[in-house]
């Protein structure tokens, strides 16, 4: 009885590692086994590959094919932002596809599982489906487009904790998209399509964030995404790229980051608990809201 | 007993478009939710490419692309969500059963989804390019609106034939009608020219790209919207031919296709097949 003489901390680690592992790989499946692995890595690609090149030619136009940082802007963002997409919006998705889909949210949610561990995984697998559109972009960008994506030039290290960084901040606003998903009466599923367009203009993800005006800069301030794309940006392209934050050392991104991702985690936590007790008071948990 | 009066042949068809049309253009409406959803989401993206030139010191006119892009972003998205994936939504609500008895047939239920669709979506449209020429002060100059309109109705009827030829292709999938619907978002945004001239893609690239109608169509628009500072891709009266023929082909082509998916998906057993 190995498992009884852990501490009861660490059973309870290997108890949530374990779901979240399991909900990777359902996650997986669903996400993948509609088709052959070749159409399903060219419907990953296809979007986030299609989004690059709209912003490419938007700039090929206006430079009439001149070359500059905006180009490397362009690329990191639209590289990175399937993440916020696929883990974000996919945990959401997920949980809505489950309520109404497929109506296993019941079966689920009453496993003697942790929950929130279960979202995790689920928004994980989403994530994994975004990183060869990521790769795709960022290839495109230094072999098509030439953007300076110098290995030499690159603060790797610094890419790295930014990545992971970012990837907590997306599950944790993915927390609050669940949470919101859960008390809406209409429509939930497409709630979290919104939430991401709403991001997609204020979090500096196709233009820096200096060119809007000031109040919703002040905004996009608030929302870690804008500061982990600055610091991706910072990381991967060193000096060639526009600044959303020129005012701010690569330091000071990373700490700010740091500290916004630590808000919005106990904000995810909290707006979840509070969510989910609410929708088991309310009996609303599996609720169909019109899927 | 029912008070409506049975009915034959074109009034039955003419009925049964009505009928079909109603939710999508009454019912829709009742949700405000979704009328949020319809204008917001595309002005939303809208907005962001307007942003992206404004960071590029792009000319007035890329304003007024985009925001027509938008609005078009708007009958692309319904043509892909309400027509060529509906019977997917169908199946898991258990309409397309009913679809399949009723005496009109399926081509008049598609054409009731198209013309609420149509009606439902100009509205969204023009909220769309009100709001967002009113954000950022765009002015257009229509010289010819008989043209204007002209091609405006003819792509709409090439868009709907072609929804309607996805709408049987799709009656045979499941889940995959779902994620090809998705997939046909920002390549057919890019390969159309949705926030650019699509003149910037060279020749071939554009002539491949104009079996989308939309294609041929936002660029005739934008010639006729700004004249003198467009590139055109192609002139005027040769787009427009092309777009009718585009709107011949599509209907031929989705009347063929309908009666062979029926068929095929009759015979394999898919017409139920929810997952």
């Amino acid at each position: 009885m190995e498992a009884a003489n852990r501490p009861r901390l660490a059973n309870g680690l290997a108890h949530w590692w374990r779901t979240v592992r399991v909900a990777y790989w359902l996650g997986w499946q669903v996400e993948s086994n509609w088709t052959d692995p070749l159409l399903f890595f060219i419907y990953s690609i296809a979007r986030p590959l299609g989004g690059a090149l709209i912003l490419v030619f938007m700039y090929l136009v206006v430079s009439r094919g001149g070359q500059g940082d905006l180009l490397g802007f362009f690329v990191i963002g639209t590289a990175f932002w399937p993440f916020v997409i696929a883990g974000m919006m996919g945990m959401a998705w997920g949980i809505i596809s489950d309520r109404e889909h497929w109506k296993t949210l019941k079966y689920v949610y009453t496993a003697p599982i942790s929950y929130r561990a279960y979202l995790v995984g689920r928004s994980l697998a989403q994530a994994t489906s975004a990183t060869a559109a990521t790769a795709i972009t960022l290839l495109f960008g230094r072999w098509v487009l030439h953007i300076p994506l110098h290995l030499s030039t690159m603060d790797i290290p610094y890419a790295l904790v930014s990545f992971a960084l970012g990837m907590t901040s997306i599950m944790a606003l993915g927390f609050v998209v669940v949470s919101a998903a859960m008390s809406i009466s209409g429509e939930a599923w497409r709630m979290p399509e919104g939430v991401g367009a709403a991001l997609y203009l204020v979090c500096g993800a196709i233009f820096p964030v200096t060119v809007l005006p000031a109040v919703l800069q002040d905004v996009a301030k608030a929302f870690p995404l804008t500061w982990w794309l600055e610091a991706m940006r910072r990381g991967l392209l060193g000096d060639n790229t526009v600044r959303s934050f020129p005012w701010a050392s690569d330091a000071r991104v990373l700490v700010i980051l740091a500290a916004l991702t630590a808000v919005w985690v106990a904000a995810g936590v909290l707006i979840f608990s509070y969510a989910e007790r609410r929708a088991r008071v309310l009996g609303i948990l599996d609720r169909e809201s019109g899927f | 007993m029912s008070d409506a009066t049975p009915a034959r042949g074109l009034l039955r068809t003419l009925r049964a478009i009505l009928g079909r049309s109603y939710p999508r253009i009454i019912g829709a409406n009742r949700d405000k939710s979704w009328l949020f959803y319809d204008t917001v989401l595309p002005l939303l993206g809208t907005i962001a490419f307007v942003y992206v030139y404004k960071a590029l010191g792009a000319p007035e006119r890329f304003v007024g692309y985009v925001i027509m892009g938008g609005a078009t972003v708007a009958f692309w998205m319904n043509v892909m969500w309400s027509m060529a994936a509906q019977f997917y939504w169908d199946k898991q609500g258990g309409n397309l059963e009913l679809y399949m008895v009723v005496p009109c047939g399926i081509p008049a239920i598609l054409l009731g989804m198209s013309f609420g669709g149509f009606v439902g979506t100009v509205i969204r449209a023009i909220a769309i390019v009100a709001i967002g020429s009113l954000l950022f002060n765009v002015n257009y100059s229509v010289s010819q609106w008989p043209v204007f309109l002209l091609v405006f109705g003819i792509a709409i009827v090439a868009l709907y034939g072609l929804g309607v030829t996805f709408a049987s292709l799709f009656l045979m999938w499941g889940r995959e009608a779902w994620h090809m619907a998705n997939l046909f978002m920002e390549p057919v945004f890019f390969l159309s020219g949705f926030y650019f001239p699509v003149r910037a893609l060279g020749f071939w690239a554009g002539m491949g790209a104009s079996l989308i109608p939309l294609t041929l169509a936002l660029d005739a628009m934008r010639q006729l919207l700004f004249p003198g500072t467009h590139p055109p891709f192609l002139p005027l009266g040769t787009e427009l031919g092309i777009l009718a023929g585009l709107a011949l082909m599509f209907i031929v082509l989705a009347r063929f296709l309908l009666k062979k998916m029926e068929y095929l998906a009759r015979r394999e057993g898919r017409l139920s097949l929810r997952f």
